[in-house]
């Protein structure tokens, strides 16, 4: 008797070939057979009428310091993440001296946004070196995690403070490689580094004062191991991203390793930057070298709040001349009825409807609750007002501190980007799971990908399953994951083809001290494995942890 | 405006990776070369401050120093 | 396939000043308008970070405009 058999799904097993009817029997954690009519399991999960697929891998996360008190980093697995590549842009929790903490939360604050009670009532600091950090988390896993190294933790590790103050010296890169080996050995996946990431005083964070002589000398050792350097690049500017592909190209090349970086944009602002870079990318790979750019799946949102000007309002001149002001003053302009008429004019004749009817109040700040994801038109009518009087009043009545959200002003154009993550050399990635928790949510680009990009044709479901699935396991060197096939890790999947997507974006709570995020829910998933353990099945997260630290 | 130098050819608003609004400028050089940089909400503001202008809409034809000017 | 020409850079020396770095990657122009020249093509240095102007290891530097 089998441990496990998922019934009568349609099984897409991540190879990109047509999904079959079939059985899926698991045991010991493993795929054992797939076929029709196999024989029962101890549990027997109905997958009629669903898809049947290996659990997504998420190469892009910051869930770090999250693993510590919540091993499923949730949302992402009822998302069907089953994977996740923490560790990313320079930043890992480990090999970190305990003197050097402070520097790290503030880097880590800088980039997640994580309260810092997360820092101080969450888990207990119990290590200092890779191994360390990696038993820590390991205990309660339920999802699975392949850790990157970050070069900045190694750097400030080997150097101390003058980590973020010169190159280092020969001694210093020699002792830096000793340490990135180490950490290799006890099982991290890679190294990151970033030529834009800042700490908390906006200095750069230490990996962007190496010169190209340490970061040559830091992949000779992942050379050793065939391991991943992963880049954030100057994404905003296509010149800089090419120069970095290129210099990634030469890595890759001299040290036979995969590198990645992420992420990568389409802008209506900036059209030819994506498929520039591509373009370079097929040069590159053409030449043997691998350098995979993540294209996230989901668009970017803009948000504000009159609390901080706001170049949203860069075309409107009223608002620009007040919204420059100092608070105090910018309080008082608002409130005054000449001024804020006066803006009301710029907003065109309809009052503002079209300009900012379609803005939506996020929530999470002063604001009331009740309002959350209410748009501003439905707002102001419930007022009886124009839109733009209603951002000025409702601005003024919560002490500015409401936040706004214009959806989808950025990487936003279905029919660019579908092609573009069809596309064979792009990594379907750069997530930012655990990240930005403050500003936006990060979860749910799985649902995404297939509720806007495979059912609007541009990538068959075979195809996207595909691309989040053994291509990630391959490029990262994922030993029997992202596949359903016997003998492969029993990291499952069961979904409604029509349905899986993501829920609205919504605040919560749920930090440590009570801090917030925005956050999205699953929609469609039914039943989530790791290693062969029901991890997450109709719409609640079980006991399992039967997540492992994967290489 | 000088011959010469760079100029501005465009400036548009879209949201940064973190969801803040950027300003996307579209600068010319003398060779023909067209680049676009992304600047952040202070440097954005900056940029209208030093050029007298309070719209995004009147920076086409502004030279590209103006970006450095007073920073 | 061999790689289509693109913009020329360089990355900064250990304790290279902007001087220094327009000096060596524009030895055949005048340094005041070298190092003019250099500023206006690597906004990314002198506009945007903090403190401004400061240059990294890490840096990409452009050595030329952007190609027509």
């Amino acid at each position: 008797m089998y441990d496990v058999v998922i019934r009568g799904g349609l099984v897409v097993d991540g190879s990109g070939e047509a999904g079959v009817l079939a059985d899926v029997a698991i045991a010991g954690g493993k795929i054992a057979e797939i076929g029709q009519g196999l024989a029962a399991g101890r549990r027997e999960i109905d997958a009629a009428g669903r898809v049947v697929a290996p659990g997504f891998i998420d190469p892009h996360t910051h869930f770090d310091v999250q693993l510590l008190w919540d091993g499923a980093a949730k949302p992402a697995l009822e998302h069907g993440v089953t994977s996740i590549v923490p560790g990313n842009c320079s930043l890992s929790l480990a090999p970190l001296k305990a003197a050097d903490r402070k520097a790290v939360v503030g880097m880590f604050q800088q980039i997640e946004e994580m309260p810092p009670e997360a820092f101080t009532i969450a888990f207990d600091w119990t290590w200092e070196d890779f191994a360390g950090y990696r038993d820590a988390i390991a205990k309660t896993l339920s999802v699975n995690v392949a850790p990157l190294v970050g070069h900045s933790v190694i750097r400030l590790f080997v150097m101390g403070p003058a980590a973020q103050e010169r190159t280092a010296q020969p001694g210093e890169v020699a002792a830096m490689q000793d340490l990135l080996r180490e950490c290799l050995d006890a099982g991290a996946v890679g190294l990151s580094t970033s030529f834009v990431d800042v700490d908390e005083t906006g200095r750069p964070v230490p990996s962007r004062y190496a010169d190209s002589a340490e970061l040559d000398a830091l992949c000779a050792v992942l050379g050793e191991f065939g391991r991943m350097l992963q880049v954030v690049p100057e994404f905003y500017a296509t010149d800089i991203t090419i120069a970095r592909i290129d210099q990634l190209a030469e890595l890759s090349l001299r040290h036979k390793i995969p590198t990645t970086f992420s992420p990568l944009f389409d802008s209506r602002g900036n059209a030819d930057n994506a498929p520039r870079a591509i373009a370079r990318v097929e040069e590159q790979f053409a030449r043997g070298a691998r350098v995979w750019p993540q294209m996230q799946t989901r668009p970017i949102d803009l948000s504000f709040s009159l609390l901080r000007p706001s170049l949203f309002f860069a075309r409107l001149p009223r608002w620009v001349r007040v919204l420059r002001q100092p608070l105090a003053e910018r309080i008082a302009a608002l409130g005054d009825p000449e001024t804020s008429a006066r803006m009301i004019e710029d907003a065109g004749p309809d009052g503002g409807l079209a300009m900012f009817g379609s803005l939506v109040l996020r929530g999470g700040d002063a604001a009331p609750a009740e309002l959350t994801g209410q748009t501003l038109a439905q707002i102001a009518e419930a007022r009886g007002q124009g839109c733009a009087r209603t951002l000025i009043d409702l601005s003024l009545e919560h002490g500015l501190d409401v936040a706004f959200l214009a959806a989808s002003l950025g990487h936003e154009d279905t029919d660019r980007i579908g092609p573009m993550l069809a596309h064979p050399l792009v990594h379907i990635g750069a997530s930012d799971g655990g990240a930005h928790l403050a500003s936006f949510a990060t979860y749910g680009d799985t649902g995404y990908l297939f509720s806007e990009f495979v059912r609007k044709g541009h990538l068959s479901l075979e195809a996207a399953v595909k691309k989040i699935t053994s291509d990630t396991a391959e490029i990262w060197g994922l030993q029997n994951r992202g596949r359903l096939a016997p003998g492969w890790a029993a990291d499952v999947v069961v979904f409604g083809a029509d349905a899986l997507a993501r829920g609205d974006e919504r605040p919560v709570f749920d930090m440590p001290g009570g801090g917030m995020r925005y956050t999205r829910d699953a929609r469609g998933v039914d039943t989530v494995l790791v290693n062969g353990e029901v991890a997450y099945a109709d719409g609640a997260y079980t006991d399992a942890r039967s997540g492992v630290i994967c290489t | 405006m000088t011959d010469g130098e760079a100029i501005i050819l465009d400036a548009v608003v879209a949201p940064g990776h973190d969801g803040a609004a950027e300003l996307l400028v579209t600068l010319r050089h003398p060779n023909g070369g067209v680049e676009t940089v992304a600047l952040d909400g202070e440097t954005g503001f900056h940029l209208m401050k030093s050029c007298g202008v309070s719209s995004a809409a009147e920076l086409p034809g502004q030279p590209w120093r103006r970006i450095l000017e007073g920073l | 396939m061999s790689l289509t020409v693109q913009r020329r850079f360089v990355t900064p020396m250990a304790d290279e000043t902007l001087e220094q770095l327009a000096g060596r990657a524009m030895p055949d122009t005048p340094l005041p308008e070298a190092t003019t020249l250099i500023q206006g093509w690597n906004l990314h240095i002198f506009a945007m970070r903090k403190p401004r102007g400061l240059m990294l290891g890490s840096d990409v530097v452009f050595v030329e405009p952007p190609l027509p």
